[in-house]
């Protein structure tokens, strides 16, 4: 589905990416770990190409999408939620579900608009159609943010650290609707700090360290019985408190 | 004190002269309005001519740059003359078409159009660089939650980047447009006979500014309301800023 080989990113004299392979299959879930600045949300905005890499290849669906042109028919294929959830202050949230949509497939008013209220529906926001996103708290706009990507018909979701700019009490509404989807077998890439979360629901876990993937595998394996030292030492600081 | 009165406040010769006045005024607004709604289009055509993105665009942009430092740095009078001495020249020689050198259109007489031409190069100027603040200002989230959806970088701008960079330049772009009327009266220079050219006529002949006292009331009663709602406006932004 997704497929990184030899990925390369670097910002100023900082390299993020130091050469990144990693291959994710139709319908899995795939939870990225690993400390702050290791490189995790540069790794999600490489594979959709909001920060291209300057070496190595991006497949997407088996197609090099690394270095192309259509970049913008790429992308809605590939959905992505922010940590900063970023919906549109301006428009409603039924408009925020609405507006690419429009624009970037050329729906139909009447079809965009019947597609974001049954996807709202689903996120369990079906009475917040008219709301702007400053009337609603973290984790409603994080689910308008999951429904307006999901309205796009991605065959990939990206999530960067989506709850970690929640309240405690609303981390659980946006998890939720994660699971739920992952249920249905969507493929996703999770980047997070929710080791609960990655330990129930990803088929896969990989840790990154210094721009590298250090160690992958089952989350049992990786969780419980890591063999790379670095491994073993974030888990340690992050599962300890 | 009667003396200073009667030489700016005689009421006798603002009552006769109101006509004019108001006729010299009523030019005055229409300058505005038309130099107002164009200075707005070329302002913000030129502050997304600067921020146009990626190397191919270098050059659009270093002429965008110098175009905006040359404009504001000029003084509005010498752009007046600068353009209806050069363009009236230019037609009468056959260089360029007499409809864009000598322009009457919708009956206003060429000086009005070279008004417009003038103030709208130096307003777009100033408020080109209104708008990029504002577009600076818009969070860089939104620009990559719009292309992450599919949309195009014009897309984003138009229906996303913009539209929340207008809003909060609302204020300011006010401040300028209150400036613009102000400096409407600098057209006089090149003949059109608009609210202060008017009272200048008036004053010369009968050595009483009070015509011109009338025409500083006109003034008044356009842009104190104006002050007033930049004031709200940025009192309501404060209350938005805030709650965020």
């Amino acid at each position: 589905m997704v497929r990184l080989e030899g990925v390369h990113k670097r910002f100023g004299r900082l390299e993020v990416l130091q050469g990144i392979d990693l291959e994710v299959k139709r319908g899995e879930v795939v939870c990225v770990i690993g400390a702050s600045g290791s490189g995790k949300s540069t790794l999600l905005r490489a594979i959709n190409l909001l920060e291209p890499a300057e070496q190595g290849r991006v497949f997407l669906e088996g197609v090099e999408i690394s270095g192309t042109k259509g970049l913008n028919d790429v992308r809605r294929r590939i959905g992505m939620v922010f940590q900063q959830f970023n919906l549109f202050p301006h428009k409603s949230v039924l408009e925020n579900v609405t507006m690419a949509q429009r624009t970037v497939l050329d729906r139909p008013k009447q079809e965009a608009a019947e597609r974001a209220r049954s996807l709202l529906e689903r996120v369990g926001l079906a009475d917040k159609l008219e709301e702007y996103p400053d009337r609603l708290s973290g984790g409603q706009q994080q689910r308008v943010a999951i429904a307006r990507a999901l309205a796009m018909d991605p065959h990939v979701m990206l999530f960067d650290e989506v709850t970690s700019a929640l309240d405690p009490e609303l981390v659980k509404e946006v998890l939720d609707v994660m699971r739920e989807l992952a249920r249905e077998g969507m493929t996703m890439i999770v980047v997070t700090h929710e080791m609960g979360f990655a330990r129930e629901v990803a088929d896969r876990i990989v840790f990154m360290d210094e721009g590298l993937v250090v160690e992958q595998g089952p989350p049992a394996e990786v969780l419980d019985s890591p063999r790379e030292e670095r491994t073993k030492r974030f888990l340690g600081l992050v599962l300890e408190h | 004190m009667d003396a200073f009165l009667s030489q700016y406040f005689d009421l006798d010769i603002m009552w006769r002269s109101l006509p004019d006045v108001l006729s010299g005024f009523w030019v005055t607004i229409q300058l505005w309005l038309v130099a107002s709604v164009l200075s707005l289009i070329w302002g913000l055509v030129l502050s997304l001519l600067r921020q146009l993105p990626g190397r191919a665009a270098a050059p659009i942009r270093a002429l965008t740059i110098v175009y905006i430092d040359a404009l504001r740095g000029i003084p509005l009078l010498l752009v007046v003359l600068l353009i209806s001495g050069g363009l009236g020249a230019l037609a009468s020689e056959d260089v360029i078409a007499d409809w864009i050198g000598l322009p009457r259109w919708f009956g206003k007489p060429d000086p009005f159009w070279y008004g417009v031409f003038a103030i709208t190069l130096t307003y777009g100027a100033y408020m080109a660089e209104v708008y990029r603040s504002g577009i600076e200002a818009v969070p860089s989230g939104q620009m990559q939650a719009a292309r992450s959806l599919g949309m195009s970088y014009a897309q984003a701008m138009r229906k996303v980047v913009v539209p929340q960079a207008v809003r909060k330049v609302f204020a300011p772009l006010l401040n300028d447009l209150t400036a613009l009327m102000k400096d409407t009266s600098l057209v006089l220079v090149i003949g059109l006979a608009e609210v202060v050219s008017i009272g200048q006529d008036i004053q010369a002949e009968t050595f009483n500014s009070s015509a011109l006292v009338l025409g500083a009331i006109l003034f008044l009663v356009v842009t104190i309301p104006l002050a007033r709602i930049v004031d709200r406006q940025i009192a309501k932004q404060q209350i938005r800023y805030q709650r965020a």
